[in-house]
């Protein structure tokens, strides 16, 4: 397995210092990803989960601990190297979508894929979110679930090694919530991306191989699902 | 309501950059409309008391010489208020060091009573008319006095009718027709070392002429409601018999008109400056301001929920704009009164008046006014969106912008070669189009001003090339006091040093075409002359034609007369009976300053009825040798002036300091509109993208790319502006200087092309540096927090 690792963190606390007072977001945690594994990170709002995201995303530096990507020591990296990472492993999708509200759903994923020297085709990245029909259109002119797709097409157009889901169901009704998840999943199917997704929806830690929950800035458990569920099987 | 207040006041403090930079706008259109305003309306007010207490006439008939009776006989006649006669003429002046200058001697008669053209003593006492020690006593101007380090009690020497007169200054004076004291037109600014103005009793005058009984200049002042044209014509048939050399309105008096032409465009600067400064300073708090109801619907939303009514709403957000406006007027007028003391002392250089020194209340409370209706007017407009805000409504999340295509993309073959960034920014900037609008205009006045003030040394410096560098290449140029023969410049070109001697003839001429006179004078140059080279209207070189003359622009124009055209030349020497001739119009040229009309000595001569008269010469000298040739001519008593071309230059080129310092400090205020406006407009387009630059970098653009699509935004606005900023300031520039170019004299709008470069160069600066003002947030923006941020 350990050859499989993708990122390991090692006693990593992560302290926000905010004038007088300080916060510690991330208390000592240790946990691996694995490649090409779907990670759900569970816990309720303050619990730590979004920060873990950030930290593996290289959105933000650990306080203390260890933070490796392979073999890159990501908690000694300076902010080019950071860059860097995030340019050619990282693909984020946001709770709200967080598109470039000047560009059209085409420009957003072009706009991706111009970071990097091998991307994804476009055309093919937007067929398979569902969107070849609306790419000339702008954020402005679509439904919450379809930003979301772009948002995903955008992630998965650099080909990253791991995509990071900060709530990517939190801003959308039950169905299209659903049939994102499954969009997901079947990025993870088809391009063998470790999927990691942040959520406060213990419903969705189904889908997952694995089950991170957080809990005060802890992890309080790690749970390894026997199998996957499929979205269209989970309520919430 | 005090909440409110306090909200204010934090609005304020959130802002602050961008309140300050607004600020500063209103402080320099305010602080430019105080210094003008009160410089302008000081001198105005000092022109109309000083003519008012003086009398300044409003006609002037000037004759070879007539009995002091035909005064009587001309307040006779119906419509004329006041009539004073005088002795007036040139003389030259014999300096304590041997050098000349030269003099307006002015008659007075005494006592001094109420007459035309009356004058202010300063400092002295008043000459009398038999001074108990004998001689004659003089007023000087209090410039010549400073400039000649002269004394009460000090003698100067005057050259009159061949011999040398003493006159003793009693005093300093000053009088209406010589605020601005230049010798003539071709003088560009006053040299009071080498001009003065000497006032004498009329019977000393007559004394120094010979002129017993007699008087060579009549002054008139009209009653009101007089028919001026027919009175005009009355008083010449009168003087005819008297040899009428001149008549003129006060419009044409020389001072008068430089002085009325500079009041002129004081006072086109002191709205046009303001009122760009204050234009785009409203632009932008209608910007600043809407932009700020966008991102606080929500807040409007809860206050009026709470109760408030959208009138205190809209005041509470057009008290933002009315802050600025009142913190720019504050310090506006504060600056501008000191400026204005700074413009004082300049015109106090230039002008001879009585000192008018003063605060105007009513200045700086019109500067309040019109600071308070731009920030009312910037916040009523901007704010009125509130009042259609529904409390309920607002709460929601606010409907996305919307995004639309631009014109570029109907340009595919453009277009699809653009980055997605380069698209982003072209959209940013389309979709904001007030936004846009506003900053593009304010660019283009700051890159327009800066280019006007540029400009201004341009034209200072072309009429200097062209005029010393290319028209006027002698050394020295000398006038003698009458007409001699040729025969008589063999004493000066025989001096040790001078390398070559070029006549010239002088005549004062009326010049008659279908009807219409022009007062003028005829300049014949000798063939081969090279000292003197009109140029034609490109600037070129332009050759004096044997026969026929050459009118200057002006002149061609008042008389509607055409090349080929034949005009009536009429002599007005103070010799001999006038003369007529007609003479075919062989060319017209442009003259920077005043009119001249050019003919070879041989036809000017025969204007005269002779054949070799010349009335002056121009030397070139051997530089070394000079001053000793400046001291023997300056012995030779049949010369009345002796113009030094070097110390024309030096003179003029001290006196353009001042100007330099006003130069500069229109760079400066340009620099800081351009400033202002970028760094307002980059802010405002910074904090709404900077959700969207987090976005990007967390996508693995670096920062220096990040802020790349800021310096594309920035420069996609600058760039047009910068580019029309030129255009517009060559515009401006033409149009400024048609409307305060007069029948005496009109400046060229030339314009360097180092200064289209260097307006650009310093409009990129500000550009760049307003960039980096904005932008400076960029390396510390918190991709974490942006990505939760909702719209």
């Amino acid at each position: 397995m350990a050859d499989h690792v993708l990122v390991h963190l090692e006693d990593v606390t992560k302290t926000y210092v905010m004038g007088e007072v300080s916060v510690e977001a991330l208390k000592a945690t240790t946990i691996d990803i694995f490649a090409g594994e779907v990670l759900i990170i569970l816990g309720p709002s303050g619990s730590g989960k979004s920060t873990l995201l950030n930290l593996i995303g290289g959105m933000d530096r650990v306080s203390s601990g260890e933070l490796t990507f392979r073999q890159q020591a990501l908690h000694l990296a300076g902010n080019n190297e950071l860059t860097q990472y995030r340019r050619d492993h990282i693909g984020f999708v946001f709770q709200f979508y967080n598109l470039i509200s000047d560009l059209t759903a085409w420009e957003n994923v072009e706009l991706a894929a111009s970071l990097v020297d091998n991307p994804l085709s476009t055309q093919e990245v937007l067929m398979q979110v569902g969107l070849d029909e609306r790419l000339d259109h702008f954020p402005s002119q679509l439904s919450g679930g379809e930003q979301q797709r772009i948002s995903i097409a955008r992630a998965i157009v650099k080909r990253p090694l791991i995509l990071l889901c900060d709530e990517p169901t939190g801003a959308l009704d039950y169905q299209t919530g659903k049939s994102i998840l499954e969009l997901l999943l079947e990025v993870n199917r088809l391009h063998g991306s470790t999927v990691v997704i942040v959520t406060h929806n213990a419903a969705i830690g189904a889908i997952g191989d694995r089950v991170v929950r957080m809990s005060s800035g802890r992890v309080a458990e790690i749970q390894v699902n026997a199998s996957r569920a499929t979205p269209e099987g989970i309520e919430w | 309501m005090k909440v409110l207040y306090r909200k204010l006041w934090r609005g304020i403090w959130t802002s602050k950059g961008q309140f300050f930079a607004m600020a500063l706008v209103i402080t320099i259109g305010i602080s430019l409309y105080v210094a003008m305003s009160t410089t302008y309306s000081n001198l105005g007010y000092a022109q109309e008391r000083f003519y008012d207490d003086n009398n300044f006439a409003d006609h002037y008939f000037h004759v070879v010489h007539a009995p002091e009776g035909v005064a009587k006989q001309i307040a006779n006649i119906p419509g004329i208020e006041k009539v004073t006669v005088r002795i007036q003429q040139d003389v030259a002046v014999i300096k304590e060091d041997g050098t000349r200058a030269s003099a307006r001697l002015t008659s007075y008669p005494l006592p001094l009573n109420q007459q035309v053209n009356s004058v202010e003593l300063e400092q002295g006492r008043l000459f009398e008319a038999y001074p108990a020690n004998g001689g004659a006593e003089a007023l000087v101007d209090p410039s010549y006095l400073e400039a000649n380090g002269l004394s009460f009690g000090d003698n100067v020497e005057i050259i009159a009718e061949g011999r040398q007169v003493p006159l003793t200054v009693v005093g300093t004076a000053i009088g209406p027709e010589f605020v601005y004291a230049v010798k003539d037109l071709s003088a560009m600014v006053p040299d009071p070392k080498t001009f003065g103005i000497f006032m004498i009793p009329l019977n000393q005058a007559q004394e120094v002429f010979n002129l017993p009984g007699q008087v060579n200049q009549i002054l008139v002042v009209f009653s009101p409601g007089a028919d001026t044209d027919s009175i005009v014509a009355q008083i010449e048939n009168l003087l005819s018999s008297y040899g009428n050399l001149a008549s003129y309105p006060r419009k044409d008096q020389l001072s008068h008109s430089l002085l009325d032409s500079e009041l002129t465009s004081g006072r086109i600067m002191a709205r046009f400056f303001p009122i760009i400064f204050l234009t785009i300073a409203a632009g932008i708090q209608i910007v600043l301001l809407r932009r700020m109801i966008r991102m606080q619907r929500s807040q409007i939303g809860i206050m009026k929920g709470l109760g408030f009514s959208n009138s205190a709403v809209v005041f509470h957000y057009s008290s933002y704009a009315l802050a600025v406006s009142m913190i720019g007027a504050l310090a506006g007028s504060s600056l501008g009164l000191l400026f204005s003391q700074s413009l004082n002392e300049i015109y106090a250089m230039y002008f001879n008046l009585p000192k008018v020194e003063g605060y105007h209340f009513q200045v700086v409370a019109y500067s309040f006014i019109l600071a308070a209706a731009v920030g009312l007017a910037a916040g009523l407009s901007a704010s009125m969106p509130v009042v259609s805000i529904n409390p309920a409504e607002s709460m929601r999340a606010q409907p996305p912008g919307k995004t639309s295509r631009n014109m570029l993309e109907r340009l595919p073959f453009f277009w699809q070669r653009l980055s997605p960034l380069w698209k982003m920014s072209f959209r940013s900037v389309a979709r904001n189009r007030m936004r846009t609008a506003v900053t593009v205009a304010g660019v283009v006045a700051a890159v327009s001003l800066l280019l006007i003030s540029f400009f201004m040394n341009d034209a200072i410096d072309y009429m200097m090339k062209q005029y010393y560098d290319k028209e006027m290449l002698y050394h020295y140029l000398v006038r003698f006091d009458q007409p001699v023969r040729t025969s008589e410049l063999l004493s000066i070109s025989r001096m040790e040093g001078v390398n070559r001697t070029e006549a010239f003839i002088e005549i004062p001429v009326k010049i008659h075409y279908n009807g219409r006179t022009v007062e003028d004078a005829v300049n014949g140059q000798a063939e081969g002359n090279q000292l003197k080279m009109p140029s034609d209207n490109e600037g070129n070189p332009m050759a004096i034609p044997e026969e026929g003359i050459v009118l200057g622009e002006i002149t061609a124009r008042k008389l509607g007369a055409q090349p080929g055209d034949l005009v009536t030349v009429e002599t007005a020497y103070k010799m001999g009976e006038p003369l007529t001739t007609e003479l075919p119009v062989v060319s017209i040229n442009r003259q920077l300053f005043g009119s001249i009309c050019y003919t070879s000595l041989t036809q000017a001569n025969r204007l005269l009825h002779e054949a070799d008269l010349v009335s002056g010469c121009m030397l070139l000298v051997d530089p070394g040798q000079a001053a000793a040739i400046e001291d023997d001519l300056s012995d030779i008593t049949g010369i009345n002036s002796i113009a030094s071309r070097q110390k024309e230059i030096d003179n003029i080129t001290s006196l353009m300091e001042s100007s330099i310092l006003f130069v500069g400090i229109m760079i400066f205020f340009s620099l800081i509109l351009g400033l202002a406006i970028i760094y307002n407009s980059i802010v405002m387009s910074y904090n709404e993208r900077k959700k969207e630059l987090a976005s990007l970098l967390t996508l693995g653009f670096t920062h220096t790319e990040v802020s790349g699509l800021m310096l594309k935004d920035t420069l996609i606005q600058a760039v047009p502006g910068l580019l029309i900023g030129l255009p517009t300031g060559r515009w401006l520039a033409v149009f400024y200087i048609s409307s305060v170019s007069t029948d005496m004299f009109t400046f060229p709008v030339v314009i360097s092309p180092f200064s289209y470069v260097l307006s650009l160069l310093v409009g990129l600066s500000f550009v760049l540096t307003g960039y980096w003002l904005a932008t400076r947030g960029l390396s510390t923006l918190d991709m974490i927090e942006m990505s939760k941020y909702v719209d």
